[in-house]
């Protein structure tokens, strides 16, 4: 039959886009594409030259962020280029919810920006799969900072004995109460102890002061949960070793241990009401908002959300809420740090975008003219911590974090924040999978013991991979 | 009379149950609708008021010129409850609206010759070829994410609304060949054959007779095309990166999941994500009420 | 037939150009399906037999099966299968439910039809994260408007938060899924309530039968093809289901939302296991594949048409 040939030819040009997508294909496994190729600068790009003789263009480099106080940044960004003409800074911001998952979208297909935020939590992993660049090769200067920065801070932002960034800002995870709603109760001075927390709170529930003394941030999908659960942790415990060991083995799975206590005591305050329902589906904002409108006494968050609490105009209760210690023997907390951080796409682009990187790696997370201009910004206007201990002492620091927060409870508390122990490249993986295993025992699902034991199983799966 | 009251019971039974489907269906929308006009106090009340006290466009305002909330200034916020992404928005519904109407287009092309083919044509392989692309629909979308990432990087196409665009066309045309396939196929061929017998080749026979007469099952395939590529999630999400190629679901659930929006500015971005689909649905429901149930009985 | 030699060559153009004519109509689908298609397949198969870590790069070694077995042995495998199955057999049986209500509404003659008919698609065209964030926003725990209704109504005395019980949550889903889907499912079955012929009402109406028994013996057979084809439609809709988990849930509480195709984007994303979150991309799709094999053969005897 004549229609032999045609079938023919059409499979023949199947089988020609099947080769060629194969051709194309056996590039890659480049799926991950590490910083081996140079990859094309981000940006249409207004090429940088070595300004001998012609005036050079700026370089543009893109600047990724979370969405926080996106006009802050917008008003630092154009202080800098002010200052350094030769630098263009694009930026771009994404949801905090999504931020890690995004990047590690563009990071996966070879597509990373040149500058970003990073967070202790993540660095490891990014920095074990060469994400991002150690900031300590590139720009040796940067340890001049190390000194200067609380420990746990210059922890977080160190992997495999290299710098990875200069400080964004650093906080502790506090433990916060309204002081009204307790003196109601009859209490003048705040719980030391969680078995003081329990107390008080069966109080203002009897007293019919708040339906569920107590709330947290325990959705599945908040990041911060699990510094939320490892400062009520480390407040057990005394000194090191409260979840991992040196060596990143996991010590928790015992009954008695501070992690058993914590998750235990979780699930007995659920069953007695005193723990709201809801936290299992509360995010930050809406704990921070739930808070404000005093429908609970007693929570565990980042510090920087104080000022947002205490401000004037929040609602019937602002100013009256106060930091205490963590509740617990060490009345330790686990401190983070979020950095500004940079990619191999810096030193692909060239000397100039180098330049540039340095330039805003220090303006931003370093001092300009002797001060940290930009941390005390976020400091002042909206409360956000640091790890520049320096500012500790700075008077307009002191006042403005006196606008919402006892200082000597701030920087006691930060004295005695350690950092997140067993930060490896599976942490982040690994946290994910114990918040489900946390909800579990808190909803009587399993026993604590059973979740410790899946949270151990599962780290050691990870760290095994 | 036993019967005609009986009768009027289960009319108003009947209507009564109507009535409650109407409000399941609609009372969500018309609520953020509300929301998006209160202020952020009224909507934080137990429970919220549904009948605004002081209703307000700032909001809105916001979202198109950029001026602030008045609310916010007075309050001097500190975490300012605007985010930048919401300025967005409606550059982002431009972009869902050239993918998707191009998307459209595609597909009422190529698709509809393609599908009359399908239809009445005999030709080798043609089984094989028809599972072949109805098959290419099964592929979980996790499975071919970071597959089309990468094939679009390599084509340099990374963060435009082409890449969109070639990957709605993947997704959209089995669909629109297997729809429009079966209800060409359910156009009594004596209007083909009377074209042919005119002197109509294939293709004239098609554009001149068979389009118009299945005129109202081309409306639906296009409506398809456009609502599943103005609608898709997932791959927008990975493959854009900037305002030059985002589209509406996606700066709408970054701004809802985002911390720094108040539940106000929230219900904004729902509700100007819902007022395209929405128009589209109501101006079209006939060809799209028509267009499914066709394909349904033609099987 | 003889023919003059000019005509039999502009003969054998014409049917060269007809024979060709079906190939090249369907050759700009073929690309772009093949493009999309075939590449992303051999790519995604050719990865799933090699160790993936994003957080190894240099280290890809072959391991055969190896990523399918830990896939399949692994708790989130066993997880995920319990809750998409519960998931999709309580999605499915709910929306056939309401969809069929609501055609078998549309098809009367009540006043509040002609409404019905127009707000009826309008959940359907909406984006699914759209109805998602929607339905995230009327549960909110603290806020949200479904609380408040039945608090005002005096149902409940405090808010529930419907998102942070398992059960709950798992509802909420569904509600979401029935919301969304539910109009489409409605369309079909309206389309079919049309075209039974209203020969049998009358005859079933002159045997003496009531309401139910038309409903049961004359629709409900009748419909029996649309009913399967919605049910394989529905079906892998809701095995699919991801957008609106990605915004009402996160997959929690308790991994109690966390569907099959959630856990594949969590493996690869969270879990930086490329290897992995493709094995079970592959799984899913082959298990979509039989369910769907097995509802075309059984749907086969059915056909009078075909």
């Amino acid at each position: 039959m004549r229609t032999k040939r045609l079938p023919g030819l059409l499979f023949l040009l199947l089988a020609a886009i099947t080769v060629t997508a194969l051709v194309v294909g056996c590039g890659a496994p480049s799926v991950g594409a590490p910083t081996a190729e140079p990859a094309q600068p981000a940006e249409p790009t207004k090429e940088a030259e070595p300004a001998d003789q012609e005036p050079a263009a700026p370089t543009a480099l893109d600047f990724v962020v979370w969405s926080y106080g996106i006009e802050t940044i917008q008003d630092n960004i154009k202080n800098f280029q002010a200052a350094n003409p030769l630098c263009q800074i694009n930026l771009k911001d994404y949801s905090w919810l999504e931020y890690h998952d995004t990047m590690v979208g563009r990071f996966a297909a070879g597509d990373p920006p040149p500058l970003l935020y990073g967070s202790d939590h993540w660095l490891q992993e990014w920095a074990a799969a060469n994400w991002l660049a150690p900031v300590d090769v590139a720009f040796p200067q940067v340890t001049d900072y190390s000194g200067e920065l609380a420990p746990y801070a210059l922890q977080g932002m160190t992997y495999d004995g290299h710098v990875y960034g200069l400080s964004y800002y650093a906080d502790t995870i506090d433990f916060v109460y309204n002081a009204q709603q307790l003196s109601q109760a009859g209490f003048d001075a705040p719980p030391e102890t969680w078995q003081d927390v329990w107390d008080m709170s069966v109080a203002l529930k009897e007293q019919g002061i708040t339906e569920y003394p107590m709330i947290l941030a325990f959705s599945q999908q908040e990041g911060a949960s699990i510094e939320a659960l490892i400062s009520m942790v480390y407040a057990r415990h005394q000194g090191e070793g409260a979840l991992f060991d040196a060596a990143n083995q996991p010590t928790f799975a015992q009954e008695g241990s501070a992690a058993f206590e914590a998750i235990q005591w979780l699930k007995e305050a659920y069953d007695a009401g005193i723990l709201d329902p809801a936290s299992l589906q509360t995010a930050e904002i809406d704990q921070v908002k739930s808070m404000q409108s005093g429908a609970h006494t007693f929570t565990i968050f980042p510090q920087y959300n104080m000022a947002e609490l205490n401000r004037p105009e929040s609602g019937e209760f602002a100013g009256k809420f106060k930091i205490a210690l963590m509740p617990g023997d060490s009345h330790s907390t686990v401190g983070y740090v979020r950095f500004y951080a940079m990619t191999p796409q810096v030193a692909a682009m060239g000397d100039a975008a180098l330049d540039c990187a340095w330039g805003f790696l220090e303006y931003f997370g370093g001092k300009t003219d002797g001060s940290y201009t930009v941390v005390k910004r976020w400091a002042v206007e909206n409360g956000l911590g640091f790890a520049q201990l320096p500012l500790f002492d700075d008077p307009a620091v002191e006042e403005a974090f006196g606008k919402w927060g006892d200082v000597a409870v701030i920087s006691q508390q930060a004295e005695l924040a350690r950092s997140k122990e067993g930060l490896t490249p599976w942490f982040g993986a690994w946290d994910v999978f114990t918040r489900a295993e946390v909800h579990k025992a808190i909803l009587g699902q399993q026993t604590t013991m059973d979740s410790l034991n899946n949270m151990v199983a599962k780290w050691n799966e990870l760290a095994q991979q | 009379m036993n019967q005609r009251i009986g009768q009027r019971i289960e009319s108003v039974g009947l209507n009564l149950l109507a009535l409650i489907l109407i409000v399941f269906i609609v009372g969500p929308l018309v609520w953020v609708a509300v929301a998006s006009i209160q202020g952020e106090n009224e909507l934080l009340r137990h429970p919220p008021r549904i009948i605004p006290h002081d209703p307000t466009l700032d909001n809105y305002n916001y979202v198109f010129t950029g001026k602030i909330p008045t609310a916010y200034e007075v309050k001097g916020q500190l975490r300012s409850r605007i985010s930048q992404e919401a300025r967005l928005i409606p550059a982002a519904l431009k972009n869902s609206f050239i993918v998707a109407t191009s998307v459209m287009i595609v597909n009422l092309v190529i698709g509809s010759i393609a599908a009359y083919t399908f239809a009445w044509q005999r030709f080798r392989g043609k089984t094989f070829l028809l599972n072949f692309i109805l098959g290419s629909r099964l592929l979980p979308v996790m499975a071919v994410a970071i597959p089309y990432y990468v094939i679009i990087q390599t084509l340099g196409l990374l963060d435009t609304h082409i890449a969109l665009i070639l990957i709605y066309m993947a997704l959209t045309l089995p669909f629109s060949i297997w729809f429009l396939s079966s209800y060409f196929s359910g156009i009594p061929k004596d209007f083909e054959d009377a074209a042919h017998i005119d002197g109509c080749n294939t293709f004239q026979a098609l554009t001149r007779v068979v389009i118009p007469i299945a005129l109202p099952g081309l409306v639906a395939a296009a409506a398809f095309a456009f609502m599943t590529s103005y609608n898709e999630f997932l791959f927008a999400r990975f493959l854009t990166q900037s305002i030059d190629s985002q589209t509406g679901p996606v700066i709408i659930s970054s701004i809802a999941g985002n911390p720094d929006a108040s539940y106000t500015l929230i219900s904004v971005a729902i509700t100007l994500g819902l007022v395209p689909p929405l128009i589209l649905a109501i101006a079209l429901r006939r060809w799209l009420t028509e267009g499914l149930s066709t394909s349904i009985t033609l099987r | 037939m003889a023919q003059r030699p000019g005509a039999e060559r502009r003969h054998h153009g014409l049917r060269l150009g007809r024979k060709a004519y079906p190939y090249l109509s369907i050759l700009p689908v073929l690309v772009v399906v093949a493009l999309f298609a075939i590449y992303p397949i051999i790519h995604a198969v050719r990865m799933s037999f090699y160790k993936y870590l994003l957080t190894r790069p240099n280290d890809h070694p072959f391991v055969g099966l190896g990523n399918f077995i830990e896939v399949i042995t692994s708790y989130y495998f066993k997880n995920s299968i319990q809750v998409t199955a519960i998931y999709t057999v309580a999605a499915v049986v709910g929306v056939v439910i309401y969809g069929l209500g609501v055609a078998l509404l549309l098809n009367t003659s009540i006043k509040l039809a002609g409404p019905l008919k127009i707000v009826i698609l309008l959940p359907w065209a909406l984006p699914a994260v759209v109805s998602g964030l929607l339905w995230k926003w009327i549960l909110n725990a603290d806020f949200g408007i479904l609380n408040g209704l039945l608090f005002a109504l005096g149902l409940i005395d405090s808010y529930i938060p419907f998102l942070a019980d398992p059960t709950l949550a798992k509802l909420s889903l569904i509600m979401a899924f029935i919301w969304k889907e539910g109009p489409l499912v409605a369309i079909f079955f309206l389309a079919g309530l049309q075209l039974i012929p209203d020969e049998y009402y009358e005859a079933a109406k002159i045997d003496g039968g009531s309401a139910w028994t038309i409903f049961r013996h004359v629709k409900v057979p009748l419909l029996r093809a649309v009913f399967l084809i919605v049910i394989v439609y529905e079906t892998m809709t809701a095995i699919l289901t991801f957008d609106t988990i990605y915004v009402l849930t996160g997959g929690g509480p308790a991994d109690s939302t966390a569907l099959i195709s959630w856990f594949a984007y969590a493996e690869i994303f969270k879990g930086l296991n490329l290897g992995h979150g493709i094995a079970l991309a592959i799984i899913i799709a082959a298990v979509t594949l039989v369910l769907i094999l097995f509802y075309l053969r059984a749907l086969k005897p059915e056909e009078a048409t075909s």
